[in-house]
């Protein structure tokens, strides 16, 4: 039998972790193979690895003949694969529509338009997508972003298919529908190999070959016929349950009936609830009543507007219609007694992840106000009740994930409430987990009389509800107890029964018949055409995302223009009309000269006088008062007599920088007033020197001739570098960099292709912040126009790389847009010539100056604008702003992984 | 009650989420020591090592004379220079001052002629430039009046008497150091406390805390007190420890009312950060738009160019809707004026109207933010 992939003595350690444990494994080509186990037991590792995404810790992994150890050979191999990372439409766009989605795919292949949009209707129209291209992802249903993803796996007729969870999440219908696409691509592409990863036992039964794991090890492998048998069971499922190890309650789950009371209040009741966004109308006219301690399954495909139903029924989102009655009273937002009585587990993980497991319950225990006395017994029943005293004080990040949500569960339930709403709460979890968890709500239920509203995609948990509905595009189409269910659509099983009804909601099988096969002989590229698609595949994307976020466009374009008026006008070094005060205690005419001569100039605005050092003293404290002179009885007697008389200037020196200009005017005005009496009365001592200032390259020395060109560079390093820093990053958090790890994208490619968008706004906003300070603020521009673009074309291409370089080494947004304010705001605004002139900082302050783009555009925009520069004075500038560019990309190249540790 | 212990409570919780990360600590430690000390240490406005250049083509004993008298610490040892590389030199920012000393400088002057020196002053380096060349001109005009009248009474009409309240020696590294650490403190606590609650909006647990018994006003209050409680304790720490203690600058002034006014301001930043937050949906979007709003309220709030210089609608502007220039005029008045509460009250007033303003915007917007 021939090998898709070998695996030889292969472990992976997440820390202390072992995911896998010495796993030797050979996948048969040419078939489906699956790969089932519960959850957290190396399943996703083992297919990251044999994808090449996951870099190898130990042992060899052969995949298509290639050994995965070696760069090139995953270079190779890469166009060989289609790697589909587990999560209900991880890998798309979300802003991005169907069609445009699969474009960006088909161009990380490199392949031309006319082989791209081939592909793209003959699978959209295999896939039923076809009457939807223009949909934006993420307004697709669950079922509908599993297809799109499939489809943006085939657009390269893969050798190797890999799917990690495809159907965790989706209802029924399009689960069946999906496993039928990929039946029919499998006939007409006998030679592709399909490995997947799945915890539907039920699924598995259509493989052709199976691996059981647990604990990172393989424990069975064979066909599905082979592997019950080696179990011992009907069904897979049982008999997997019973190949574990460590398995001893293997009974199945039963639900014992529940008493009926006639006539109590129900606990839930929903009457005509209805919740619109705009125009579209999410949840349409529901209703439903729910009796005390009943199980009650809410089931629909993603999207179709359960979670918004739910969020209504706690109080999360009021109705545009209709209303909801707890235990008979009116729902109310802002309402708390009710929402004690309510306990609430969302979708997704939502506990804190920074507080360990006790620490959680605790803190719930409090908020729920539970008393002090009572609170530390109720932690220890929870914790004992659900099993999770040996991980109490553990951090929730550590655990399983079955784990975790039996700690979702124990803190839904710590302040005993009387509902509790939980949002597909076993999705991606085992089934003997899946189990366990059931075991515990029949017990709340039956037992204490908890009522629980549940959704679920897993059949055989809806069928142990006392009643479900199921739901789609916002109605309700069907509500009952399973087997009324079933009996009334004349089905033979419940999942028979809803793909029933939602197939007479949707109308039948949508999906053409015609396979999804390009016949055509792919036109021969060269590899820098190939490259240079790649690498446009990233700044199209990077650049449709940017434009359908109209906020943060508006602010990338608005932020530079606003800066540079607010700043320009506001940084001014023309100190103007300082406030001064005089206590004039000769009264004469010679000391009346005196003050004139200060209320004569522009610099100075007299205030009223002050007569105390008390009061000048309290007016300066507030800031009232810059500079306040005091001018002695007698000052006119003395001067007539030949003697120097004293005046005394006080000046505010809590900020230096006006103290300096303060003391400069009083001197300068002082000496001129004693040259003009010298001169006057005769008297000798004048010095016959004139010193002569003048000033260069700013004759009217005016802020603004400086400033705007300074700020021009200011600006253009913070915006274009916090608009790119979140560029790489974000691919992190959402899932979306799965793309660049398994598609033949290189890392430089990727990175310039994200950069290129950002440039060009920060080019734009480079002419717009130019035009502005040569007429808004009347700079003059004295120097060469095509010297300053050119180099801001550098400069901008140095500030988003080091933008991309944060985003390169942060793993969350939140981190890079932070590292980046804070590593470029400080020396940019302190040390790059702004305000303080580079040549008089210490040594320190103008390395660390030089050591950031800014330090070295500075000289180029103040000398191009006011110093009459041209290309040769600026060379070295230019050449070293290139290096930067050249730095910051390596850089970031490097620290940003093609495969995940 | 209850509402006041589940705050405290969350707050807890929210200082265990900043203890956790790791990023987060180490650019906070940063910012409060090493930027704070390079900042205060190597940039300032205040005329001091400023460079200058001396064209000396007398090459007497006075052009001599005049050149030694061209010290520190206002200005660096000047450098002797052709006049073609002292133009050049200039041009490209090497210098901000070039002296010229013409030919025959001496002879002139001692022959009764007029002389002139010349000062080439670059005017691009606009923070010192003007303030250099005056003291320049100050320098030359005493030595030169020392040299024609030596040991002569200097020929002032009127013995004016400077002084300088609050700050005698115009050391600006005390300003620099109190603005460097607003200007950290209003990046800190813009990004932690708006990045807090989009986190918790992205990642979904939002969610989850709203279903609880708990009201948006104490969620919102802990972020606050947690972001506020940390980025308070760091700038305290600063000040006495860095910039007190290792610096060496001393910290006049009251220091439980410069915390009181810090903590004021922080809760009025933090409630803006929470506001900027509730008007954007991701990072992306709140990046973009903490940027401008961070270098404004640091570079307009009166810490780097006085008030005064800006124009009327600006500084009445900023003075409305930023509590920067509240906190700069309040640390001037307590750090540097030794002001008490009554001088202050004002300025304290503004920061918490707008602590309280940008907070009910926050309150108004967030169930409808959060429903979306």
């Amino acid at each position: 039998m021939d090998l898709v992939a070998e695996l030889d003595g292969v472990s992976h350690r997440y820390g202390r972790t072992t995911a896998l444990d010495a796993v030797t494994l050979g996948i048969p080509a040419g078939v489906m193979a699956g790969l089932i186990g519960p959850d957290g037991v190396g399943k996703s590792t083992l297919l990251a690895l044999i994808a090449g995404v996951r870099r190898r810790q130990d042992g060899r992994i052969v995949t298509l003949g290639e050994d995965m150890a070696q760069a090139g050979a995953r270079g190779r191999v890469a166009p060989r694969i289609a790697y589909m990372p587990q999560g209900l439409g991880r890998n798309l766009s979300t802003t991005l529509s169907v069609r445009e989605n699969l474009d960006f795919f088909g161009r990380l292949f490199g392949q031309p338009s006319e082989e791209r949009a081939a592909r793209i209707a003959m699978l959209l129209e295999a896939t039923g997508l076809a009457p939807f291209p223009d949909r934006p992802a993420g307004k697709l249903s669950g079922g509908m972003k599993q297809k799109l993803s499939l489809c943006s796996a085939l657009i390269h007729d893969p050798d190797l298919l890999i799917l990690d969870e495809p159907t965790t999440g989706v209802d029924p219908l399009s689960r069946r529908q999906f496993w039928d696409l990929i039946d029919r691509i499998r006939g007409h592409m006998p030679g592709m190999s399909v490995i997947v990863a799945t915890a539907y036992m039920e699924e598995a039964e259509r493989f052709d070959w199976l691996a059981a794991m647990d604990a990172g090890r393989v424990i069975a492998q064979g066909a599905p016929a082979e592997l019950r048998a080696q179990g011992g069971g009907n069904t897979l499922e049982e008999a997997f349950i019973r190949l574990l190890p460590q398995s001893d309650d293997h009974s199945p789950v039963v639900l014992p009936p529940r008493e009926d009371r006639d006539g109590a209040t129900p606990a839930i009741e929903a009457q005509g609830l209805t919740k619109r966004f705009g125009d579209f109308t999410a949840v349409d006219n529901v209703s439903f009543t729910i009796p005390e301690g009943e199980i009650f399954g809410f089931l629909g495909s993603n999207g179709c507007g359960k979670s918004t139903t739910m969020k209504m029924l706690t109080g999360l989102l009021d109705p545009s219609e209709g209303e909801t009655r707890l235990f008979g009273e009116e729902l109310k937002a802002s309402d708390m007694q009710s929402r004690l009585r309510i306990g609430y587990m969302s979708q997704s993980f939502s506990l804190y992840t920074e507080l360990t497991v006790r620490q959680n319950l605790t803190l719930h225990a409090e908020l729920y106000a539970i008393p002090p006395e009572t609170r530390a017994a109720r932690v220890d029943e929870v914790l004992d009740a659900y099993g999770l005293r040996d991980e109490a004080d553990m951090l929730p990040d550590g655990l399983p994930l079955g784990q975790k949500q039996r700690l979702q569960l124990a803190v839904a339930v710590i302040h005993k409430p009387r509902i509790l709403i939980l949002d597909e709460p076993t999705s991606g979890v085992d089934p003997l987990a899946r189990d366990d968890f059931w075991r515990r709500l029949i017990r709340l239920s039956r037992e204490e009389g908890v009522t629980i509203f549940i959704t679920t995609h897993f059949m055989n948990e809806a069928e142990r509800c006392d009643r479900i509905s199921l739901m789609h595009a916002g109605k309700v189409l069907e509500m009952g107890a399973p087997a009324e269910i079933v009996a009334r659509r004349g089905a033979e099983t419940l999942e028979g029964a809803f793909i029933d009804a939602l197939e007479d909601e949707m109308g039948r099988d949508e999906a053409g018949a015609e396979p999804p096969v390009y016949n055509a002989a792919p036109r021969r590229r060269s590899a820098a055409r190939q490259a240079l698609t790649r690498l446009w595949a990233y700044s199209w994307r990077e650049t449709l995302e940017l434009m359908r976020d109209p906020i943060r466009l508006f602010f990338a374009l608005a932020g530079p223009v606003i800066l540079l008026l607010t700043m320009g006008y506001g940084i001014s070094f023309d100190v103007d009309e300082l406030s001064f005060a005089v206590n004039d205690q000769d009264r004469s005419p010679e000391s009346r000269a005196l003050i004139d001569e200060f209320a004569a100039i522009r610099q100075f605005a007299e205030g009223p006088p002050f007569a105390s050092f008390d009061e000048m003293n309290d007016r300066m404290g507030q800031g009232e008062l810059a500079v306040a002179l005091e001018i002695p009885d007698g000052y006119g007697r003395s001067l007539h007599l030949g003697e120097v008389p004293e005046v005394s200037i006080w000046i505010d020196g809590a900020m230096p920088f006006r103290a300096e200009t303060a003391r400069g005017y009083a001197m300068g005005l002082l000496q001129s007033y004693a040259a003009r009496q010298a001169a006057e009365t005769g008297t000798s001592g004048a010095t016959p020197v004139d010193i002569e200032t003048r000033f260069l390259f700013n004759q009217a020395f005016r802020s603004a001739n400086a400033m705007v060109p300074s700020l021009i560079m200011l600006i253009l390093m913070l915006i274009p570098a916090i608009m790119s820093a979140v560029s790489v990053v974000r691919e992190k958090e959402t899932g979306t960099i799965a793309n660049f790890r398994s598609t033949p994208v290189r890392r430089t490619e990727f990175l310039i292709g994200k950069q290129i968008p950002y440039v060009v706004i920060a080019w734009g906003s480079f002419w717009v912040l130019a035009a502005l300070g040569r007429w808004l603020f009347d700079v003059p521009f004295s120097g060469s126009l095509t010297a300053l673009s050119g180099i801001a074309v550098l400069y901008v291409i140095a500030t988003t790389g080091f933008g991309q370089l944060i985003s390169s080494f942060t793993r969350t947004q939140v981190s890079a847009v932070f590292a980046t304010a804070v590593i470029s705001i400080i020396p940019t605004v302190n040390f790059s010539g702004l305000i303080i002139p580079v040549s008089s900082m210490s040594d320190t302050g103008r390395m660390v100056g030089l050591a950031f783009p800014g330090g070295w555009f500075q000289p180029v925009t103040v000398g191009t604008f006011v110093k009459g520069f041209g290309w040769s004075e600026v060379a070295l500038n230019a050449t070293v702003l290139a290096g930067f560019c050249l730095i910051y990309l390596a850089v970031a190249a490097l620290a940003l992984r093609k495969q995940e540790a | 009650m209850q509402a006041v212990i589940n705050t405290l409570r969350l707050t807890l919780k929210e200082l265990r989420a900043i203890r956790r990360d790791t990023v987060m600590i180490v650019l906070m430690i940063y910012v409060f020591t090493v930027a704070v000390y390079l900042v205060t240490n190597a940039a300032s406005t205040e005329v001091k090592d400023l460079s200058v250049a001396v064209v000396d083509e007398d090459h007497s004993q006075l052009s001599r004379r005049l050149t030694d008298a061209i010290r520190g610490p206002l200005f660096l040892d000047p450098v002797p220079l052709s006049p073609e590389a002292a133009a050049a030199e200039q041009t490209v920012g090497n210098y901000v001052l070039v002296l010229a000393i013409p030919p025959e400088f001496e002879r002139d002057l001692r022959s009764g002629g007029s002389a002139t020196l010349q000062i080439l002053v670059d005017a691009t380096a606009v923070a010192q430039a003007g303030n250099g060349a005056s003291f320049l001109q100050q320098v030359l005009a005493q030595e030169i009046s020392d040299y024609a009248d030596p040991g002569g009474d200097s020929a002032a009409l009127v013995d004016v008497v400077y002084r300088t309240r609050f700050n005698p020696n115009f050391t600006a590294s005390w300003f620099t150091a109190v603005m460097q650490l607003m200007n950290n403190v209003t990046i800190l606590t813009l990004i932690l406390s708006g990045s807090s609650m989009i986190r918790e909006r992205e990642h979904g647990t939002i969610e989850h805390v709203l279903v609880m018994p708990i009201r948006p006003v104490e969620i919102v209050l802990s972020k606050i007190l947690a972001t506020g409680a940390v980025i308070l304790l760091g700038s305290v720490l600063s000040l006495t420890i860095v910039v007190e203690g290792i610096m060496g600058v001393p910290v006049q002034g009251a220091l439980w009312l410069y915390v009181l006014g810090a903590a004021l301001y922080v809760v009025a930043v933090a409630s803006m950060g929470l506001m900027m937050a509730s008007f954007t949906s991701n990072m992306g979007q709140f990046g973009l738009l903490v940027i401008p709003v961070i270098i404004v309220m640091f570079m307009l709030s009166g810490g780097i160019t006085p008030l005064e210089s800006m124009p009327a609608w600006l500084r009445v502007g900023m003075q409305f809707v930023s509590p920067s220039p509240h906190f700069v005029a309040f640390s001037q008045t307590v750090l540097y004026r030794g002001g008490g509460f009554g001088l202050v009250v004002g300025h304290l007033a503004a920061m918490a109207v707008m602590a309280v303003l940008a907070l009910s915007i926050v309150l108004a917007r967030f169930r409808r933010v959060l429903a979306n």
